[in-house]
Formats: C-alpha cells, structure tokens, sequence
C-alpha cells in the first residue's frame, strides 16, 4: 500500500511542478540563451529538494507545518511579516494562474476573456468545495502529467546532447552589459520559478492533512528526492523546446498557447491536445494550491482550526479565507492586467521572501532537543545552509535586476 | 513528544508563547498570543494566565502597525488561566473545550453563516 502511495506521491509531484509562470521563463530563457541557464534549473531542483525534504520532515515529526514553525520560531513580528509577503505573493500567483487558464481556454473557445476567468473562478470555487484533498491532488497532479509531451518534443527535435550537457555547467553571463544583466534576471527567476515556496506551503501541510507520521520521513525523502527530479527534468524539457523550436524563429512566448503550439509543430494535432490538457490542469493545480495555501497559512499562524478534510462547517474561517484568495485573485486578473506579467513579478518577489521562511524550518530542524534521531544530517546540514546563503544573495539581487532590466524586457 | 504540564521551570519563549492551542477534543482554538505572569522581585516568574486573540498579539507589534492591525484584528481578548493547561508539547493542550473557555467564537460565528451552503456540513474525505 504505501508503495503505491510513493509512486502516486512522485507522479502528483511531478505533474503539479511547473505552473504558468515556470512555463513562459523556461521557453523565453530557451529562446533567448540556448542552453546556457540549464545548470539553474539544476541549481533549483536540488534547492526545491532540500527545502521541500526539510518542511516534509518536521510535518512527519513534529506535526507541524510551515507556519506553526515561522510563528513559533520568528515570532509576531517577522512572522506577520513573512506571512504577509507570502500572502500577497500566493495571491498573485494564483491570479496568474487563473488568467493563464482563462488564455488558455480562449484559445479553444473564441470566447472573450473576461467572461471566461469568471468561469474559471466558478470551476476552481466549486471543485475545492465538492472534492476531498486526495482526489484534488492526484486529478491535477496526475493530469498535469499530459506535460510530459514537451519532453517527447525534445526527443523527435533531436538536439545537440553535448550542448545541453555543456549546459549543465555554470557559467557567468557574457556579451554586452544589458544581456548579462539579462542572463542574470532570467537566472533570478528561473531559480524562484523553481523554488516558489507556495509549493513547499501546501507540501507540509498535506502532510499533515495526510498525518504524516515519524515513520513516513523515508516516503517523504522518496518522493521530494523522486518526485521533484522527474518535476526539473520537465521542467528542464521545456527550456530546451524554447531553444530547439522558439528560439531559431525569435520567437518570445507571450502567451502560455504558444508552448501548446510549439507542439504542435512537431507532434501534430494529438501532442497540441496533449499539452493543452497537461498545462489547464498545471495551472489549475497550482492555482488551487496558491489559494489553499494563503488559506493553510494564515490559519496555521492564527492557530485556527483548518484543513480540506474537516467540513467546511467546522474550519469556516479556513475555507472563507482560501474562497476570498480566489475571489481576489481574479479581480486581480479581471483589471485586465497581463497574467504573464503578474506572474514574472510574483515570481522574483517569491525569492526575495524565500529566506524569511527558510530560516526558521532550517533552525528547527537541526535542534535535536526537538527533532530527536531525526535532525538533519551532515548532508541536509550542509546543502540547507548553502541553499540559505545562496537564496539570501539571490533575494538581494531579484529587485534591482528586475528595475535594472525593465523586467525583463532587456 | 508530547509532555506533561511541567512543575518545576519552564522556558515559557521557547516551549508556551506563540505556540497552537488544542481544546479537550484536539481541535486547535487560538495561538498563545501573550502570557501574564506574577511574581515579586527576586522571586521566580509564575504564569497565571494565557492571553488569546488580536488584542494581545497587536500589542507586541511596533506602535503603527498595531493600531492598523488592531483596527484589521478587531479587540478581542480571551483570558485562560493557566490552571487549564493539561499537557505541553509540539502544541498546547487544555483540559476543557473551545466553546467552555470562549475561545474560537469567530469560526463558530462564520460556520453558522456557512452552514447555509450545501455540502457545508459534508467531511470530504
């Protein structure tokens, strides 16, 4: 039973990795500069583990999702602090994720845009109410798998497999000063797109909405370590599409269709149904799990009752708060505001609050007195500390990249 | 790693302040916002009572964000006297329930409202 639990955990986790955002900074950073940001995809994927393996841990063990460990451990002070950040970053996701899915149904439907994010909006209210928490992360996790086209189309597009191993090794960014700086913003946000920390959120506290005990922190291991590998090789997949597909044509993805075409231009009208299916349920997904986890969130720092398997009657103010996350998220989008846009800026602020909960999960979970047999090791030690370091500089850098570079328009 | 009500010291900020609530029936009602202590000088601390709910959290934020978070947060206060702590651990464990010590009012409130709504009262498992 509990194999089948790994195996179903490993596949949600992979189908549920990439999200709109990731897509379009994937494609464009394969267009723009060939293969030469794989090594950050890497880069994040290890991050993402460790960071995921920590959360995962201390819910096993402690019963404790993220943010019980960011009030117990921060305090009011930065823990308001961070909770509201993450909050507001949650929420912009979420209304990337609904526009992404409102583009994605105009391009089947013809029909106009704002009515169909109202739709959108009705569809994620009414699933999350009627489905139980298992049956919503294995539908949007496993259908999000139809993602795995991209990684068809890599292997009918023939690449260079010496140049996208070369691809693998860091490099500075090179040419004139307005590409580095562009390079390095498109690192920044390939690294936070990777390591958005919502998915961390919702990964502990399905853990708990799973009752992960101590004697699942090996399951947990397995499927962040499994899971999240198969999660940046599609990942990965996706920028080497851009660069096979996209960037021979200058073409910039401005709209999350165009991957669905790119497909289609390899695989014909069966891989662009293939990938359009694959990305509405990646976005849903991750528009469910950014809502739910401004819902998780604030009631775990509130210590209000809350969780997708109590009825709604008895965590009323858990299931109001992630209904209003929805609503506001598409008002959001509703503005008329680019959900791409959205996303590039939810994106880059999610590094720069990236450091705020990492700390306290990292100080937790090397405290014996708490952690007993199962405090990190030499390894969780040494990678969490470097990832800390690393996120922290990579936090510094996101905003005056992001202004230095018009966002990312060079 | 649940412990018993210890008698004798007590870390109170790392093992009590901030730390979840759970009522007699394990479901969680508040965080331990702040704490009221007693004790002369030179004598130790003994806490009498934990503090729930926004006015005591606001208080410990700097001045500004207090009134705009107290004016978001409401007033509410809710006093539990220590002698209700039955165990603590990861959380804090009280000896009587939600309802009997007043805590939880606002989900209370917002699940009549829900209730309203099909499926509202359905454990979706």
């Amino acid at each position: 039973m509990q194999i089948l639990e790994i195996f179903l955990g490993i596949l949600t986790a992979m189908g549920g990795f990439v999200e709109v955002g990731e897509l379009t900074f994937m494609l464009n950073a394969g267009s723009k500069f060939d293969y030469r940001l794989l090594w950050v995809v890497a880069l994040g994927t290890i991050g993402i583990m460790v960071y995921g393996e920590i959360a995962g841990r201390i819910a096993a063990v402690r019963g404790q999702p993220v943010f019980n460990v960011v009030r117990e451990r921060a305090g009011i002070r930065l823990g308001l602090l961070t909770l509201v950040s993450a909050t507001l970053v949650c929420l912009l996701t979420c209304a990337a994720e609904i526009g992404g899915i409102a583009l994605l149904w105009q391009l089947m439907s013809g029909l106009p845009y704002r009515l169909l994010i109202a739709l959108a909006l009705a569809f994620l209210l009414v699933v999350v109410w009627c489905l139980p928490f298992k049956w919503i992360e294995r539908v949007f996790g496993l259908f999000g798998l139809f993602m795995v086209v991209f990684m068809v189309v890599v292997w009918m597009a023939h690449p260079d497999w010496g140049a996208v191993a070369a691809g693998f090794v860091p490099t500075l960014p090179e040419g004139p000063t307005d590409q580095r700086l562009l390079q390095s913003y498109y690192a920044v946000a390939l690294l936070s797109s990777v390591m958005l920390p919502y998915e961390t959120y919702f990964y502990a506290s399905g853990g708990i909405e799973d009752k992960w005990k101590a004697k699942d922190v090996p399951m947990n291991r397995v499927i962040v370590i499994i899971g999240f590998l198969l999660g940046g090789a599609l990942a990965g997949s996706i920028m080497i599409v851009g660069k096979s597909l996209l960037g021979p044509l200058q073409i910039e993805a401005q709209l999350p269709g165009t991957a669905a075409i790119v497909v289609a231009m390899k695989i014909g009208r069966v891989g662009m149904w293939c990938a359009l299916t694959g990305m509405f349920f990646a976005f849903a997904g991750a528009a469910i799990e950014t809502a739910l986890s401004c819902a998780y969130n604030i009631a775990q720092f509130f210590g209000w009752p809350y969780g997708k398997k109590r009825a709604p009657r008895t965590a009323s103010r858990f299931a109001l708060t992630w209904i209003a996350a929805f609503v506001l998220a598409a008002l959001i989008v509703l503005t008329g505001v680019d959900p791409i846009r959205v996303v590039e800026y939810s994106i880059v602020f999610s590094v720069v609050i990236l450091p705020l909960t990492y700390f306290p999960l990292m100080a937790l979970s090397r405290d014996r007195e708490v952690m007993g047999e199962h405090v990190n090791g030499v390894l969780a030690n040494t990678l969490g500390w470097f990832y800390f370091v690393l996120v922290c500089i990579v936090a510094a850098a996101a905003i005056p990249l992001l202004i230095l570079t018009h966002g990312g328009e060079g | 790693m649940s412990t018993r009500k210890p008698r004798g010291e007590l870390d109170i900020y790392r093992r009590v302040l901030d730390h979840v609530l759970l009522d007699a029936d394990g479901l969680p009602c508040g965080i331990v916002d702040e704490i009221e202590a007693e004790g002369g000088l030179g004598e130790p601390l003994a806490i009498v009572t934990l503090l729930v709910g926004p006015a005591a959290w606001t208080r410990r934020l700097p001045a500004f964000f207090a009134i705009v978070a107290h004016l978001l947060a409401g007033s509410r206060i809710v006093r539990v006297p220590w002698s209700e702590v039955a165990e603590i651990g990861e959380q804090i464990r009280l000896c009587s329930s939600a309802v009997e010590l007043g805590l939880g009012v606002a989900d209370r409130r917002a699940g009549r409202w829900l209730a309203h709504l099909p499926l509202s009262e359905e454990h979706p498992e």
